[in-house]
Formats: C-alpha cells, structure tokens, sequence
C-alpha cells in the first residue's frame, strides 16, 4: 500500500476570493500561516476539524476544496 | 529562509544544547582518569545547566521581541509528536546500553581498575549523553519534518 495524497484548491480558492492571503485564511480557520502554506504545498494533510473550517471560510462543500487522490494508492485483499 | 517562529525556537534550542553539551562533554572526557575529574565535572555540570537556563530564557526573550509568538496548531502538535518518538528510541537504546554495562561491571566485580564513584560519576555522565542525543535528535528531526513535510 502506498501512501494516498490529498490534494487542494486553496490556492484557486484564495485568488478567487479577492485574492486572500495566507495570513487571513491561518486567521480564519484558526492554524497558523506555514500550515496554510502546507497545506497547500500538499506537505500536510489537514485534520477533518480543520479541512472543514476551510471548507466553511470558502462556502462549499468539502469536495470542492480537497480532492482524495487513489491514483498513486493501490490496497491488497484481505 | 522563511522560518516560522516555531522553527526558530527550536533551531535555537539545538544550538544552544550542541554548544552547551558539547563543550562540556569535551572537557568531562578530557578529564577522565585526572584525580580533578569528579570535583571539576560537577562544577562544569551546575554550570552547564544554568548557561542553558539562561541561554533559553534570554534567545525566547529576543525571539519573541524580533517576531510575534504564535500558539502550536495541530501540525506543530503532530511535529513535536514525532519528534519525541524518534528521541524515545535514542533514549531506550541508551537505557539499555547502561543496563548492560551495570549488569557486566556487577559480573566483573574487582575487575574494574577505577574507583566506585568514579564509575559512578562516569555511568551518569553517560545517561546524561543519552539525554542530550535523544533532546538533540528530537529537534533536528522536527527541523527536517518542518522543511520536507509530515
């Protein structure tokens, strides 16, 4: 098994809304600004609690701002 | 570099504990088998301890004047998680190299030509090294897990 990335749209996302930096969004969602930049440098994955509150700060549901990638991941039978 | 205030804490720390820790290791190894070596190690271990108290309290002082302090999120949280588990192997492994040596020295009683409290003296200064590799490991390995990802 290996290991399954997440992926995002935060950056879009930040750029779409008025071009909101960084900072506003750590402030927003209540981490701090290198997590942000973690997050979507895809060097993070962010706890359920957290990925909603971002989710929440750009109005849409969950699956519009994270994306499971299953490309890169294969699971063996029990 | 664009380093977070938690990332600047903590490469001070390491700095401070590979200087502090590094000279004082030197001199107790300079010192051992000297009849000083007992005397003058605990005045070195005293002094070591407050130059790191003191080396903390005035680096944070200056780091949170020069850059605003933030509180730990989950993934500083996650971070200092992991680099406590790294540290954790480096200390059992010294717990029980020490173990190890206890138990050879009681099986070789006599053998041993230093003096008892030497030996002692030595056996702690080498729990000591343990604790210090295990603090040192777990900061630079939260430096690489800041860095590479986690």
């Amino acid at each position: 098994m290996t290991r399954a990335k997440i992926r995002n749209n935060i950056r879009r996302l930040r750029f779409d809304r008025s071009e909101m930096t960084q900072q506003e969004l750590a402030q927003k969602v209540g981490v701090t600004r290198q997590t942000v930049i973690a997050i979507e440098g895809d060097k993070y994955s962010p706890s359920l609690e957290v990925a909603f509150r971002i989710a929440r700060v750009f109005g849409l549901p969950l699956e519009e701002v994270f994306q499971y990638d299953s490309a890169g991941s294969s699971t063996s039978a029990p | 570099m664009d380093l977070s205030y938690q990332e600047k804490s903590i490469l001070g720390s390491l700095v401070a504990m590979l200087v502090v820790y590094g000279y004082y290791f030197a001199a107790v190894l300079h010192n051992v088998g000297q009849p000083e070596f007992i005397g003058a190690g605990l005045g070195r271990l005293f002094l070591a301890v407050v130059a790191i108290i003191v080396i903390e309290i005035v680096y944070h002082i200056v780091l949170a004047l020069e850059s605003k302090p933030e509180p730990k999120d989950e993934r500083d949280i996650l971070i200092e998680a992991k680099g406590y588990r790294n540290a954790y192997f480096a200390l059992s492994t010294g717990a029980f190299l020490v173990i190890a040596g206890v138990i050879a020295a009681g099986l070789s009683r006599g053998a041993s030509p230093m003096p008892v409290n030497v030996t002692l003296f030595l056996m702690a200064n080498i729990v000591l090294l343990f604790m210090v590799v295990a603090e040192v490991i777990k900061f630079a390995t939260q430096l690489l897990y800041y860095r590479r990802g986690v």
